[in-house]
């Protein structure tokens, strides 16, 4: 199985790892997963070793909360594979990552297959801990020559199974073997003999899978604190579809920003701020740093939103893109695109974790701050009966914002959405025809069928392009099982070409998709992401040519930028410390 | 170049010879069919054909009422035109390639094929030379190369004993015609009881009935299939009763493309057994090579341009022959 050869390989290698992720990825079920995680994390003996194989296997080659990256684009970890395998980066290597559907597994393969690259590979069964280093070097390099040399030199040292995971683990994002932070934490548990909601718990409060994994091993959970200037990982609101509301009033309403979620460390002057996966974003926005830094805050952490705010108004969310990318903002953009932080929570306040208060307790904390210190937070409205939900979601979108989040009055600050305590209710940010130009093949339940669908719009009289449609978005859902059945039909028909689970299609039909938001995004195509897109109707009736142009989407786009965005004027979506100390 | 002509659903007329390959009607004077798999046979059930004896048999199996007429491998057929010998492609149990000579030319279409050979077939072999080879490419990239059959059938039997003595019946997805077959043959030396799936039975007769060992097997019993028996049906029972009835299974997916890691969630499955009945990238590079061919025509292949790639570097010339895009395993 493995070609381990007569080497004796330590438990604490990377190639043990890596036979273990790949064991989970084959295990049918979470009981099993979790069964072959604990089974191997409790034969690492070492501190160091727990932390990074809980690290690796959760969160990437950094500590999510370190900000670290390794920074190597996939361009570059392709383009090096394909030089060290001899072989033809667009001819060859591409293909084949279209095949296997993974950039990592195709390299996996390549480097098994190719007689060039087992020739240059000397395994050396790195242990976790060289691994580690590798990525520091990584992640030192500055130039991407360096960054590709490096690379190529670890490729030399590692087996393809190794070097799979090895770019998996540096992508810092999932490792795609189904064995998520819950499962982790529920393993974790498990081997260390600790009650499950109780390293849940520390794992919020640390926001960090291997401080977790060493304060079980260590039998140290209770040690974990809260602790300022360390992000704790967010509460999210699940759609509302998927559950049932009892009792309405037991819950109160919020309008949904249209903005970018942000947790906000204060101690006098010094401020932080984390986004939603836990990266420090301070430097992004020195306006609310030094807004906030003025008041000169007591020990606290506030849950919230950043917005753009100009003429009183909550503008657009494309106008924030402007400034999410930029780790020093000019004093230009700072006067065009000024940001404000609307507070909705409090984590910590008054010397004290919050997270166990109810929501009501923690909004009357919250509201004492924002009268005393002038923090803008967001409005609540109580709901009586059902009907309210409406009246006041479309109140919310003529005040300009996305929706309404319905929160538990007595729920406590879990993170995640295990609890479904916070509801969000959205209106479709549009919808436009779109062509089929690819298929794929379906995963669980709609295994065996095609049902993920590569959606294009058309660019055949537009100057920039050559081809007649090109991609721009990918949808999953949104259409009943007789119609996935006949679009399978349908599909058969138009295949021109077919890689295992991937089919391309001829131009022929035409779907009409739904999606939240419209997004610049450069490394595209089409030069825009949708916001989940998904099916509204399969339109039969429709021939490519009714296919909407990228022309179309940008006018939509424009559109959203210019959507009528409210003054903020008495108590609409925010509460005014002015007015409020006023009235 | 090669005088030729598409035909059918993914036939090929040889124009000079008069020769029809794997055509769905009576296009052609004389027509060869090179196995026995649905997407080779002809849509006309009457006609008359020429194929191996095995393959006939499971012609016949498969509802095909025409005249066959027999041809044994390697000796040489003499048609007015032409001269046709059948070649053992070790794809499936009567798997033949099929080699026209005219006056001036040769050429060797491959059907399907896999070398080294399916142990349940009549082997593999090459003509010497050939002017041009036609061949399939289904799986045309070099992330496809298959481990050595010994060590699938070993993985095949470890899976299924440990099922078994785990009180769970072991469940192998593969095709019909076959994958089936090959699978029971690398089972067999476990002793244990097979079932087959009700379509695949008869076409096991075929097998045993040629003297291939392919276990001790019967017809798929409702009843009897969870009392310590190995279950082998096609992968689209999966959501049928005939596996959703049986509560402890262990669920194996047996095909080339379970070299694709994604297979896996595709299906819910157990075990991914990457035992592919076609050729994989680098023995169809291989068996080019000796060929040396003028020309490479490329089929039945989701991509030929990695193939035309390679074999450019081989110095053969090569181009695709655009048939439909197919699958069948």
């Amino acid at each position: 199985m493995s070609d381990s050869g007569e080497h004796i390989i330590p438990n604490n290698s990377f190639f043990t790892f890596c036979e273990t992720a790949q064991r989970i990825s084959g295990a049918r079920g979470t009981l099993w997963k979790r069964k072959i995680f604990r089974e191997y994390i409790t034969q690492l003996e070492c501190d160091s070793d727990i932390a990074l194989a809980a690290r690796f296997i959760g969160e990437g080659a950094f500590s999510s909360v370190s900000g670290k990256r390794a920074s190597v684009g996939h361009r570059t970890v392709a383009v090096t594979a394909s030089e060290f395998c001899e072989i033809d980066y667009d001819l060859v290597f591409k293909p084949c990552r279209t095949a296997l559907g993974s950039a990592s597994e195709a390299i996996q393969k390549l480097m098994a297959n190719l007689p060039v690259a087992v020739e240059k590979r000397s395994p050396e069964y790195p242990a976790l801990d060289e691994i580690e280093q590798w990525y520091i070097a990584l992640a030192n390099a500055r130039k991407r020559d360096d960054k590709t040399e490096l690379l190529a030199d670890f490729f030399r040292k590692l087996t393809p199974i190794e070097i799979k995971y090895f770019i998996r683990v540096m992508g810092q994002g999932s490792l795609r073997i189904g064995f998520e932070a819950l499962s982790i934490i529920n393993s974790l548990a498990d081997a260390y003999d600790k009650d499950s909601e109780k390293v849940r718990y520390t794992h919020m409060i640390t926001g960090s899978l291997e401080k977790t994994a060493v304060l079980c091993k260590q039998d140290k959970l209770d040690d974990a604190s809260f602790r300022m200037f360390q992000p704790l990982s967010f509460m999210l609101a699940s759609p509302i579809e998927s559950s049932e509301v009892e009792d309405i009033t037991r819950y109160i309403a919020e309008e949904k920003f249209d903005g970018m979620r942000c947790q906000l460390h204060a101690d006098g002057e010094k401020i932080a701020l984390f986004s939603r996966d836990l990266n420090e974003i301070t430097q992004s926005f020195p306006d609310i740093s030094s807004e906030f830094s003025e008041k000169n805050l007591n020990q606290c952490v506030l849950d919230g939103e950043i917005c753009v705010y100009v003429d009183q108004k909550i503008q657009p969310f494309q106008l924030l893109q402007k400034r999410m990318g930029l780790k020093k903002p000019s004093k230009k953009i700072l006067s065009t695109h000024p940001v404000v932080f609307i507070g909705y929570d409090v984590l910590y306040a008054n010397g004290e974790s919050q997270l166990e208060k109810t929501l009501t307790e923690r909004r009357s904390q919250l509201k004492a701050l924002s009268d005393h210190h002038r923090i803008l937070i967001s409005s609540q409205m109580h709901l009586t009966e059902n009907d309210d939900v409406e009246t006041l979601f479309n109140q919310a979108l003529d005040n300009g914002n996305e929706g309404l989040v319905l929160k538990l009055k007595s729920s406590t600050y879990e993170y995640g959405q295990r609890k479904k305590s916070w509801l969000k209710v959205k209106k479709p940010g549009g919808s436009i025809d779109t062509i089929m130009m690819y298929a794929h093949a379906g995963s669980g339940k709609r295994g065996g069928t095609y049902s993920d669908f590569t959606l294009g719009v058309s660019v055949k009289d537009d100057p920039r392009y050559n081809e007649t449609f090109i991609p721009i978005g990918k949808a999953y859902g949104g259409y009943t099982d007789d119609e996935l059945k006949k679009l399978n039909r349908e599909i058969k028909k138009l295949t021109v070409e077919r890689f295992g689970p991937t089919l391309s299609l001829k131009p022929g039909i035409v779907v009409e998709i739904e999606f939240d938001d419209i997004q610049v995004n450069k490394r595209t195509k089409a030069g825009y992401t949708l916001r989940f897109p998904r099916f509204r109707a399969i339109r039969w009736d429709l021939s490519p040519d009714d296919t909407d142009s990228l022309k179309d989407v940008e006018a939509l786009f424009e559109a959203r930028l210019r959507r009528n965005a409210v003054r903020q004027n008495g108590e609409k979506s925010v509460l005014f410390p002015e007015s409020s100390e006023a009235g | 170049m090669l005088d030729y002509k598409l035909s059918g659903y993914h036939g090929i007329i040889l124009s000079k010879a008069d020769v029809g390959l794997d055509v769905g009607g009576p296009v052609a004077s004389h027509v060869f069919i090179s196995h026995a798999h649905a997407d080779h046979l002809p849509r006309d059930r009457k006609m008359t054909v020429y194929a191996s004896e095995a393959t006939e048999a499971l012609m016949r199996c498969r509802g095909f009422k025409g005249d066959v007429i027999t041809r044994p491998f390697f000796e040489p057929l003499e048609l007015p035109n032409c001269r046709v010998t059948l070649y053992p492609a070790g794809h499936i149990l009567g798997s033949a390639m099929i080699y026209v000579e005219t006056d001036t030319e040769s050429v060797l279409y491959s059907g399907d094929y896999k070398s080294p050979p399916s142990p349940v077939s009549e082997g593999f072999s090459l003509p010497e030379q050939a002017d041009y080879f036609i061949t399939e490419a289904t799986f045309p990239l070099p992330v496809y190369k298959w481990k050595p059959q010994d060590e699938l059938f070993a993985e095949i039997r470890d899976f299924a004993k440990s099922a078994l003595d785990e009180g769970a019946t072991p469940v192998f997805l593969c095709y019909n015609l076959g994958k089936a077959q090959e699978v029971m043959h690398g089972l067999s030396p476990l002793g244990e009881k097979i079932q087959i799936h009700g379509a695949g039975f008869p076409l096991c007769e075929v097998y045993s009935k040629f003297g291939y060992d392919i276990g001790d097997y019967e017809k798929y019993n409702r009843e009897t299939v969870k009392d310590r028996r190995i279950l082998v049906c096609p992968s689209s029972s999966l959501e049928q009763p005939m596996i959703r009835n049986i509560r402890k299974k262990r669920i194996a997916y047996v095909s080339g493309w379970a070299t694709h890691e994604a297979r896996r969630s595709q299906l819910t499955i157990d075990k991914l057994v990457p035992l592919s009945d076609h050729i994989d990238f680098f023995e169809l590079l291989e068996v080019c090579k000796k060929l040396s061919p003028k020309h490479v025509y490329i089929t039945h292949t989701p991509n030929p341009d990695v193939v035309n790639h390679y074999l450019n570097e081989l110095g053969i010339s090569s181009s695709a022959l655009n048939l439909e895009a197919v699958d069948n395993e």
